[in-house]
């Protein structure tokens, strides 16, 4: 059973709407029992790193999530704040991440070269450039794009768990994979058919 | 970098509709099967304003929210008469992304603070309806539908909500409104110049030209029109059309940058 | 006579609800594919069955070919276009996006070379395929479009009245407002030509058992009265007096098919809307409506064991344009594929707003004849005997 984390935050419905379409049944909890069965794990997150953290902090989540992730290698999908929440720290926030990304989650703002700034945050639509073979993203739609919202962004230490990158001024991690663990800046259940082809070879794992 | 393009629709009484300065609507049909239609066609993101919920002061119809959320594989906001942080929370859980403020962000500034604060920016978007003053110098704020004048400007007026931590303004011309004439460039530039965040126009847009130009060269975000999704023809017919992702991305290429 | 099947449909013979509904024992037509889920089938000492009987004795006594043919077409053009002067158009035409509607808006305007006012009745269904053919269709011919909405308010309570009334015929309220609303625009617009789609060389074959009349509103109200809970304040309705008097001999409006008049072959004319007007095939018959396509591919064999697809593609034999065999290897196929069948009902369920449940308890209800409710049939027939005597009386 995939289980989409339920701690407060995030568009969990279309998840488990998308899900249900690609012919996936999915659970919304946030309760460890159903988490501990969990075959696969989403996520999922939208609003501040610390808030984030501190629900997941709350809900007494973040040791079974690592027992899950780390030691069973449950296959888990971060998307969006859920991705960022993977790193090990935000400048948009005080807190510790979960840490299993070797990354720093860093800020648009001031970022851009001078005379070359765009809006923040950045909303709409990116093309992706693979950066590394991988099932999760394994036959998407020729020249794939996703829906992005955010204001911050996932940049690894490690190059190779770079999966995919966009541009939005400058070029940017918009996916990072490490065995089993994917994290992702863009909200698949938002990109409809991109979307559907990336949540099915997710939850083909 | 795309552009949106991002097609508003107007619901009253659970159907859907489109005036031309913001009246004489006409009746457009079932929003549950306009938004299938519109996902079909990978629409790029949708918004639904309701246009009576500001004056009846209702609750929205969760139900047929939480249909059209289903239906919509894409991001969809919503707005009409939202005026409380609970309202917001139910519109999120039924499956919307983002929620659009209008006349209780005028009436009450704090409650803007507040919801970008509890929800975060993104999730915020500010709608901002603007008529011509008489003697055209100035660009007046209007609420409740465009039935009310403020004495708000709209320049300052977006300055204030950057700085309240929205994460995106509508500039909507109700003098262009459903004229199919082009967008009001003035206006729209105005804004764009003042403003750091994300500007999407809206009033007027006719053609892929004017949804591309307003972005490429006069630097909106993002491209939003009503009467061009909906209308075909010069009767005006009731259908639904939405550009192919290869004329967009012809359009796109092929503009060239004009000198200012 | 009695001729064993050499293709059983296991819809018509294991279903435990229908096999009253059918004629037994199980028979299929040695030359089309229609078989004993008509129940007024009958076959001849060959095995061949009446409607084949029907459509050679129109094709070889009634039907105009050849250069008749192309003379009423040029006759009925120039009468159109003389009693078109100073009106806005010559004539009225539906549009749903469909094959038939989509070739004789090309077939009218440009080869007849007749403005006509192009109308399309959206009803609430429509597909996204069906209405990008309609903009292609439109833009590519440059045709003034003009779009009735029906309130879907109204028409979700009819067509949900319908599904809980149990009868066969679900696509009445659809069928109905097309009707209404093409009457009512020509009315409007004062024109007296109504060009209608249909042929007899795709669509000779419709057994009456399949689906009642969508003309009769005495039917249509009667069931919304026992099952509907909104009052219909704006939906079309045409009555009987309208249908058969008022628009025919007082208005003079009259239906022209000139579908009829042509070599109408159905894989030719999908390949000349593909490649000249970026038209788009939907799979079956009338899918472009949604609404359509479950009721044709779902509901009706489902509650009664009718396939409309043995009806279209014996129309297709008879007419030659299919081989039996093919026809046959049509219907070994699914009506449905699985997974897009669970987002249909989903998807009906949701737009009539009803639970899953309550759908379920309302689609196994037994099957139910639309004559279990008011409706004009006598009034018809009384009308028809009262018209062939006044005929009679007038050749004396």
């Amino acid at each position: 059973m995939i289980v989409i984390i339920d701690y407060g935050l995030g568009n969990l419905g279309s998840i488990k709407n998308m899900l249900r379409k690609i012919g996936y049944n999915s659970e919304i909890s946030s309760e460890t029992k159903i988490v501990d069965q969990a075959s696969k794990i989403i996520l999922p997150g939208v609003g501040s790193f610390d808030t984030g953290m501190s629900k997941l902090n709350d809900l007494g989540l973040v040791p079974l999530l690592n027992k899950k992730v780390n030691d069973e290698k449950t296959p888990v999908l971060g998307i969006c704040l859920g991705a960022q929440l993977m790193c090990q720290s935000s400048e948009e926030g005080e807190l510790n991440g979960l840490g299993w990304f070797d990354a720093k989650v860093l800020a648009f703002k001031g970022r851009f070269d001078s005379g070359k700034e765009l809006p923040v945050p950045n909303m709409g639509w990116l093309d992706v450039a693979v950066k590394k073979e991988n099932v999760l993203i394994g036959n998407l739609p020729l020249n794939p794009r996703f829906y992005f919202v955010h204001s911050y962004f996932m940049a690894s230490n490690q190059t190779e768990d770079i999966l995919l990158s966009s541009n939005y001024s400058f070029d940017y991690t918009s996916a990072l994979h490490k065995e089993n663990i994917y994290g992702v800046q863009f909200h698949p259940e938002k990109s409809h058919k991109y979307g559907f082809q990336l949540l099915k070879n997710f939850a083909e794992i | 970098m795309r552009h949106r393009i991002i097609p508003i629709l107007l619901l009253k009484n659970n159907g859907l509709y489109k005036g031309i300065h913001f009246k004489d609507h006409k009746y457009v049909g079932d929003p549950i099967n306009a938004v299938k239609i519109f996902n079909d066609k990978e629409v790029d993101e949708l918004v639904f304003l309701d246009i009576n919920a500001s004056c009846e002061q209702k609750e929205p119809n969760y139900n047929i929210l939480r249909d059209i959320a289903s239906e919509c594989f894409m991001p969809l906001a919503y707005g009409g008469g939202v005026s409380s942080l609970e309202m917001i929370k139910e519109i999120l859980r039924v499956g919307i992304e983002k929620v659009v403020l209008n006349t209780h962000a005028v009436r009450n500034p704090l409650f803007v603070q507040e919801a970008v604060k509890y929800f975060g920016s993104s999730t915020i978007v500010v709608s901002i309806d603007v008529k011509k003053s008489f003697w055209g110098n100035n660009y007046n704020v209007y609420i409740n539908s465009g039935k009310e004048k403020t004495n708000l400007q709209a320049v300052e007026w977006a300055i204030e909500l950057e700085k309240m931590g929205v994460g995106e303004i509508i500039v909507n011309s109700i003098d262009k409104d459903g004229t199919l004439s082009g967008y009001d460039i003035n206006l729209i530039r105005r804004i764009v110049d003042v403003v750091k965040i994300p500007v999407i126009a809206a009033g007027g847009g006719s053609s892929l030209t004017d949804f591309v130009k307003i972005c490429k060269h006069h630097k909106a975000s993002a491209s939003a029109a009503g009467a061009y999704f909906v209308f075909q023809g010069k009767h005006n017919a009731v259908l639904i059309t939405y550009p192919t992702q290869v004329e967009i991305e012809k359009e796109f290429d092929s503009f060239v940058e004009l000198i200012n | 006579m009695y001729i064993e099947p050499d293709f059983i449909d296991p819809l018509v013979v294991n279903h435990p609800l229908t096999h009253k509904l059918h004629k037994q024992p199980y028979q299929i037509c040695t030359r089309t594919v229609m078989d004993t889920s008509d129940p007024l089938i009958e076959f001849d000492e060959n095995g061949i069955c009446n409607y084949v009987q029907k459509y050679e004795n129109w094709d070889n006594h009634i039907r105009i070919k050849g250069k008749d043919s192309d003379l009423y077409l040029e006759q009925i053009t120039e009468k159109l276009r003389k009693e078109g002067r100073g009106k806005d158009y010559d004539c009225i035409m539906g549009l749903s996006g469909g094959v038939d509607s989509s070739y004789m808006c090309y077939f009218v305007t440009k080869v007849l070379g007749l403005r006509a006012l192009v109308v399309h009745v959206d009803t609430g269904w429509n597909s996204e395929l069906a209405v990008n053919n309609i903009q292609n269709i439109v833009q590519k011919l440059n045709l003034d479009l003009h779009t009735l909405v029906i309130d879907w308010e109204e028409m979700r309570d009819l067509q949900l009245a319908y599904f809980k009334s149990g009868i066969a015929n679900l696509d009445v309220p659809q069928d109905h407002s097309f009707i209404a609303s093409l009457y009512q625009e020509a009315s409007k617009f004062n024109i007296k030509y109504i060009m209608n789609g249909g042929n007899m060389a795709t669509e000779s074959i419709l057994p009456p058992s399949w689906g009642y009349d969508a003309s009769d509103s005495t039917n249509l109200l009667s069931i919304h009265k026992a099952y509907g809970s909104r009052k219909l304040n704006t939906f079309p309705i045409v009555s009987l007096y309208k249908y058969l008097i008022f628009y025919p001999f007082v208005k003079k409006m009259k239906v022209i098919r000139p579908l009829e008049y042509i070599e109408y072959n159905k894989n030719i004319v999908k390949q000349f809307l593909i490649n000249e007007l970026g038209w788009r095939d939907y799979g079956g018959k009338h899918y472009e409506s949604k609404f359509t396509k479950f009721f044709q591919a779902h509901y009706l064999p489902t509650k009664f064991g009718y396939d409309k697809r043995k009806a279209h593609l014996s129309s297709l034999i008879v007419s030659g344009q299919l081989l039996r065999e093919e026809a046959i290897k049509e219907l070994k196929k699914p009506l449905y594929d699985l997974s897009e069948l669970e987002e249909d009902r989903i998807y009906f369920a949701k737009k009539l707003n009803i639970s899953l449940d309550e759908y379920y308890s309302i689609m196994f209800k037994p099957p139910v004849e639309y004559s279990d409710f008011a409706n004009q049939v006598a009034t018809k027939n009384m009308l028809k005997k009262v018209f062939q005597t006044f005929n009679k009386f007038r050749k004396l």
